[in-house]
């Protein structure tokens, strides 16, 4: 199945040792997509970086620290961004979001009752 | 590119053991010398030496010992030694720079093969979209993985360029939340690719996606390119 819709993407850039309460904040954020239902979330961990803090993030083979830069992609219509929107506000202490307006397409094999309420949130055109 | 005749010889003396911001000041000075375009510079290792502070810096132990002096050497013009002075100064922080007049009787040649580079450098600006597409590290078509097969496919429709991301953590159009345990499952595999060109050579290679992708998302936006290419010319893309 074929649909087509406008959609926003969120990046969200921190560091990778960053937490919220007693786990990784990506986890931490992805958790919160999950229960929200948002349609699509990836978390990339980048080689090297540095944010705004202007602390290098780097993997462990640079230094001992293990803070390599986080970057998470999150997509969904508006609606469901601007209800993750205060959620992130909370959560991201130090850190990046950009976001941008997409033109999406989700291929689905079968209807099963997870897809059929993401596109039900989605209003397919 | 440095002219036979008048030049200045730079030297710069410091200690193997400084640093700077963690990395060793003599390869700060290195990169430094090397994105400011400088024809070329040498770092010397002394074998025993000792600066202002009057301490002995002797290798005992060559390969251990990491005081020992350090000196780094380029030949410029006058005008480029100079603007680039300041920041010398500074990043040599307690070592010594001498400055020598000298004459470039034949300045080094640059190998023929890397010649384009620098000849036919250009930078490409205008509009451009960009397609993400998000699929599983599992998908497979025709027996080989999915994300392979588009890269190749994308390749063969000459599309300007692509790159596979792996996510360690992500889940999505491309796999069945889990009910229970909704990141038990999506531990592994999530990827993305991200493609540049321009919009007519990417919707025209949305049917290949229809075919190839059964499940997934593909996202597009429009983006503002700055293309760096020095092979620009031979290809015809300049026009």
């Amino acid at each position: 199945m074929k649909e087509q819709f406008t959609a926003r993407l969120l990046r969200i850039h921190f560091g990778e040792a960053d937490r919220w309460h007693d786990k990784p904040l990506y986890e931490a954020i992805l958790a919160k997509c999950v229960e929200l239902g948002i349609a699509e979330a990836v978390v990339f961990r980048g080689i090297e970086g540095y944010g705004p803090s202007t602390r290098i993030h780097r993997s462990s083979h640079w230094s001992f620290s293990k803070d390599a830069p986080i970057q998470m992609s999150i997509i969904d219509t508006e609606e469901q961004i601007a209800r993750l929107t205060p959620f992130l506000d909370a959560m991201v202490e130090e850190g990046l979001v950009a976001a941008s307006s997409v033109e999406v397409i989700r291929y689905t094999r079968t209807e099963t009752p997870a897809t059929a309420a993401i596109a039900n949130n989605a209003k397919i055109l | 590119m440095l002219q036979p005749g008048k030049a200045v010889k730079v030297t710069i003396y410091l200690s193997d053991g400084a640093t700077h911001h963690g990395a060793p000041l003599y390869s700060t000075i290195l990169d430094f010398l090397f994105y400011r375009g400088v024809a070329g510079a040498t770092v010397l290792k002394g074998v025993a030496g000792f600066g202002a502070d009057h301490h002995m810096h002797a290798a005992h132990l060559i390969d251990i010992s990491d005081r020992l002096p350090i000196k780094i050497e380029f030949i410029e013009s006058r005008e480029k030694v100079e603007a680039l002075m300041g920041k010398l100064e500074e990043l040599a922080g307690t070592g010594l720079i001498e400055m020598k007049e000298t004459t470039v009787a034949k300045p080094a040649q640059i190998t023929k093969s890397r010649e384009p580079l620098t000849a036919a450098h250009l930078k490409i600006e205008g509009h451009a979209q960009m397609m993400r597409i998000f699929i599983s590290e599992e998908d497979r078509w025709k027996s080989k993985p999915l994300h392979e097969a588009l890269v190749e496919a994308m390749r063969a429709n000459d599309i300007a360029g692509v790159t596979v991301y792996r996510g360690i953590l992500g889940y999505g159009a491309h796999r069945r939340l889990h009910k229970d345990k909704p990141l038990v499952s999506s531990h592994h595999g999530s990827i993305m690719l991200s493609a540049v060109d321009t919009a007519e050579k990417l919707r025209a290679f949305l049917p290949l996606v229809d075919q190839m992708v059964p499940e997934g998302l593909v996202v597009f936006s429009d983006v503002d390119i700055i293309k760096y290419a020095y092979r620009a010319l031979e290809t015809g893309e300049a026009q």
